[in-house]
């Protein structure tokens, strides 16, 4: 077995370098300039080798600061090195065990993140929403709303976005004001509602946090009659009622912090954190729309009107629409939600929230041209 | 050892003449398949870990890039660690999660304030972010070790995020004129920051050089984008834009400004001629402009009485390029062939079994298709990110390595070891905030 050969040496001290001769002694190697003076002796065990190209073995030493460097290009001498330091690996075994490691934890962690998200993240979200100080719930209704209204607003109308203001509409805004008070009265929330009809196509409502609904004109153009409008909206007090868009914010802040920022983003992996969100986030829509079903037919019934009306406009906007954009975003299947809402709706006499007269009024409360 | 002659060790097997290298003193000893090997099983293994294995990939990357750099027959060493580099990112989110919260609560504030969070955000951000650059590259240069001997930085990071901030923003108000004295003072800061050893480094590039070099390609650039705003300027008569500006209707604001103002579509033609042209020479010219910044740059790195200097030739960074480009071609054609392929077995599976017609199938059906489309888009990003890492990054290193000659050599022989290693802070921030470099 080799027990010399010649290397070179860095003494981590000065850049200057050594021509040395390696003597490979019992317990540690020696290093021996050539002038035949010992320069350094380093124990087996605290040996470490460094990553380099094929063809040279660089030494160092463990949790040494001074960078002192033996490099050996000797085949031979590496291997006696080699044969006797246990900390050298040159077949990189102990590296790739540690590896493998690294990336089943990682595995572990997506998982457990995955998991986190789809059952933790909604049933934390959910136990929050109700401890959420009403007054924190307006404000966060109106930083939503100027958002909502920025991306609504495509025509940049202004005031005038909203219907109801011109002098052909009042007697619209009149049924419509007088059909919600009954809604809100019957609905008694501790919140101060804020209602508006909004001069868009789209047969849509939404709510934001604190109480605000949107109903579009839309919507009243592809109604029939008053009580399918009122159903609707009774379907969006639900979502008040349930306080669905704190919730809301609340489940996306957690999602945003959980996949955005622990995750970091790996080659514009932004796109793929954004659509995990969107899976996640319509397997939460389900159950909470259709809680708001519930709660608009209950709702209805109390006021005498007809609760299986939110049902039928449901079949039809989702008849006439195509493409993604079903009625009320994120809603699940049409036909599911229609039955639920018809065997929960049962049988009882059905006076319309509106007369008929009131019905033609609210028809043209956006009937002013917009701009 | 005086002469650069005999600091190059006579056992070092001459690699350089087997594989035709340039023979100057930096040589870069690396092969394109052990990059390609490391980038297939890193993206692979990122993909799986859902990014979590970067840190490793990453070290990876440097070890390859640094210990396959030889100058004057030693090769660089990179001794940082995956580890160091998690840390650092856990220690950035621990500081970047208040941050983040103070925007938030910024935000739902009522008032100016709340109007201007995302602006306020955007700016702190930008500071944090150049913070970190400098940071990151201090841990860079302390993990960095030539003949035993330790990089170092000093200098003040804030100092420099608030000098690259304010010389970014007077790069976009001059519309890039003013980006050679910009490039060349934030240099100069870092490299008069930087030391092997005792050794201190310099930067001695000069900013007019540059900027006569460079200003023929902002002529053709960004000259006709300039013409055509003036024209636009010109054919407008101001006070009756207000007039349209105050009209709530868009359409017929168009209408009226058109009628009313007949230069406009000229204008306008003329405007849209200038940006494709714009485009198309900016594409075109980026590989000569990337190729005169690099070699200016490191024609002006000094170390003590050591100077590099560059031969750095413009076809070689345009031919990269074009390696890159049709590298990414054979990849989107391959990838798309196995797409349809895929997407026609998996249908035809799918229609014959029936599972089609069952209920379940709307739910089931549209979340697979959202899983199957993001894991078609990891594949492709993934892909095209290993090519440029192959093609672009390690062709660059390769370039610049091989093109820079050093005067003085022997600077490097007589360094004392002076530093210690930094932390990682500025790498785990930068990771977070997405401006990370090397």
């Amino acid at each position: 077995m080799t027990t010399s050969g010649q290397a070179t040496y860095f003494d981590g001290v000065t850049s200057a370098r050594h021509d040395v001769t390696v003597t490979l002694g019992a317990s540690a190697l020696q290093i021996l300039g050539s002038d035949g003076q010992m320069l350094a002796e380093w124990p087996y065990a605290e040996l470490e080798s460094i990553p380099l190209p094929q063809g040279l073995l660089r030494i160092g030493r463990i949790d040494n600061l001074v960078l002192a460097r033996l490099d050996v290009r000797d085949p031979k001498l590496a291997a006696a090195i080699d044969d006797l330091s246990v900390p050298i690996d040159r077949s990189g075994r102990t590296e790739r065990r540690g590896r493998r490691k690294v990336v089943l934890w990682s595995v572990a962690a997506t998982v457990s993140l995955l998991l986190v998200g789809i059952f933790g993240v909604p049933e934390i979200a959910s136990r929050l929403t109700p401890l959420v100080p009403y007054a924190a719930e307006i404000r966060l209704g109106a930083a939503v709303e100027a958002q909502v209204r920025s991306i609504l607003d495509k025509n940049r109308a202004g005031a005038r976005f909203v219907c109801g203001s011109g002098e052909a509409e009042q007697a619209g805004r009149a049924a419509f004001e007088k059909m919600f008070a009954r809604l809100e009265q019957a609905a008694g929330q501790p919140i101060p509602l804020r209602i508006m009809v909004v001069r868009s196509d789209d047969a849509n409502a939404v709510t934001l946090p604190g109480g605000i609904i949107y109903v579009f004109h839309g919507l009243i153009d592809k109604a029939e009659n008053a009580d399918e409008v009122a159903g609707v909206i009774a379907h969006e007090l639900g979502h008040v009622a349930h306080r669905d868009g704190t919730r809301t914010v609340l489940q996306q802040g957690a999602m945003s912090l959980l996949f955005g920022l622990l995750l970091g983003d790996f080659v514009g992996g932004g796109a793929v954190i954004i659509a995990a969100r969107a899976i996640l986030q319509t397997s939460y829509s389900r159950g909470v729309e259709a809680s708001a079903d519930d709660y608009a037919v209950d709702l209805m019934k109390v006021l005498g009107a007809d609760p299986r009306a939110l049902g039928t406009i449901l079949t039809r906007i989702a008849g006439s629409s195509h493409g993604p954009l079903k009625l009320l975003l994120d809603h699940p299947e049409t036909k599911e939600r229609v039955n639920a809402i018809n065997a929960r709706a049962g049988t009882g006499t059905i006076t319309p929230v509106l007369a008929p007269a009131e019905w033609a009024d609210l028809r043209r409360i956006c009937s002013e041209p917009k701009g | 050892m005086t002469t650069f002659d005999a600091a190059v060790p006579t056992a070092q097997p001459s690699l350089a003449a087997r594989f035709r290298l340039p023979s100057g003193p930096i040589q870069f000893l690396g092969f394109d398949k052990d990059y390609w090997r490391l980038w297939i099983r890193g993206s692979f293994l990122l993909a799986l870990t859902l990014g979590i294995y970067r840190f490793w990939l990453t070290t990876d990357t440097r070890q390859f890039l640094w210990s396959n750099t030889e100058v004057l027959g030693e090769p660089l060493e990179y001794t940082g660690t995956a580890r160091e580099l998690l840390i650092g990112f856990l220690i950035a989110v621990a500081i970047l999660i208040p941050f983040y919260a103070f925007i938030f609560l910024l935000a739902l504030t009522q008032g100016a304030i709340g109007q201007l969070a995302g602006v306020i955000g955007f700016a702190l951000a930008t500071i944090l972010g150049h913070y970190a650059v400098f940071r990151a590259r201090r841990y860079r240069l302390t993990r960095t070790v030539y003949r035993g001997v330790r990089f170092h930085q000093t200098g003040s990071a804030w100092l420099y995020a608030i000098m690259a901030v304010l010389w970014w923003t007077l790069v976009i108000l001059t519309l890039g004129l003013a980006y050679p004295i910009a490039l060349s003072r934030l240099e100069r800061f870092k490299m008069r920051n930087t030391w092997i050893g005792n050794l201190q480094g310099r930067f001695e590039g000069s900013a007019f050089g540059l900027f006569i070099r460079g200003l023929f390609m902002w002529l053709v650039v960004i000259g006709p984008l300039i013409a055509a705003l003036v024209a636009f300027i010109l054919a407008l008569d101001m006070k009756l834009l207000w007039e349209l500006a105050l009209m709530a209707d868009d359409d017929a604001a168009l209408t009226r400004l058109l009628q009313d103002h007949p230069n406009v579509a000229f204008a306008s033609a003329f405007g849209i001629g200038a940006i494709t042209w714009s485009m198309l020479a900016g594409m075109l010219l980026y590989p000569v402009f990337q190729a005169m910044v690099l070699r200016w740059w490191s024609s002006g790195l000094r170390f003590g009485e050591m100077a590099a200097s560059s031969t750095l030739r413009t076809g070689e960074v345009y031919f990269t390029y074009l390696r890159y480009i049709g590298w990414s071609m054979v990849f989107s054609t391959i990838a798309t062939f196995v797409l349809i392929a895929g997407g026609a077995a998996g249908g035809a599976l799918l229609w014959t079994t029936g599972v089609t017609q069952k209920e379940w199938f709307s739910d089931v059906g549209s979340i697979g298709a959202a899983i199957l489309g993001v894991v078609i888009y990891v594949a492709f990003a993934l892909g095209y990110a290993a090519i440029y890492q192959v093609k672009v990054r390690l062709g660059l290193w390769r370039a610049v390595a091989n093109s820079t000659g050093l005067a003085n050599p022997a600077a490097l022989e007589t360094i004392s070891s002076v530093g210690a290693p930094a932390s990682s802070v500025g790498e785990g921030l930068a990771d977070a905030l997405n401006v990370g470099g090397f």
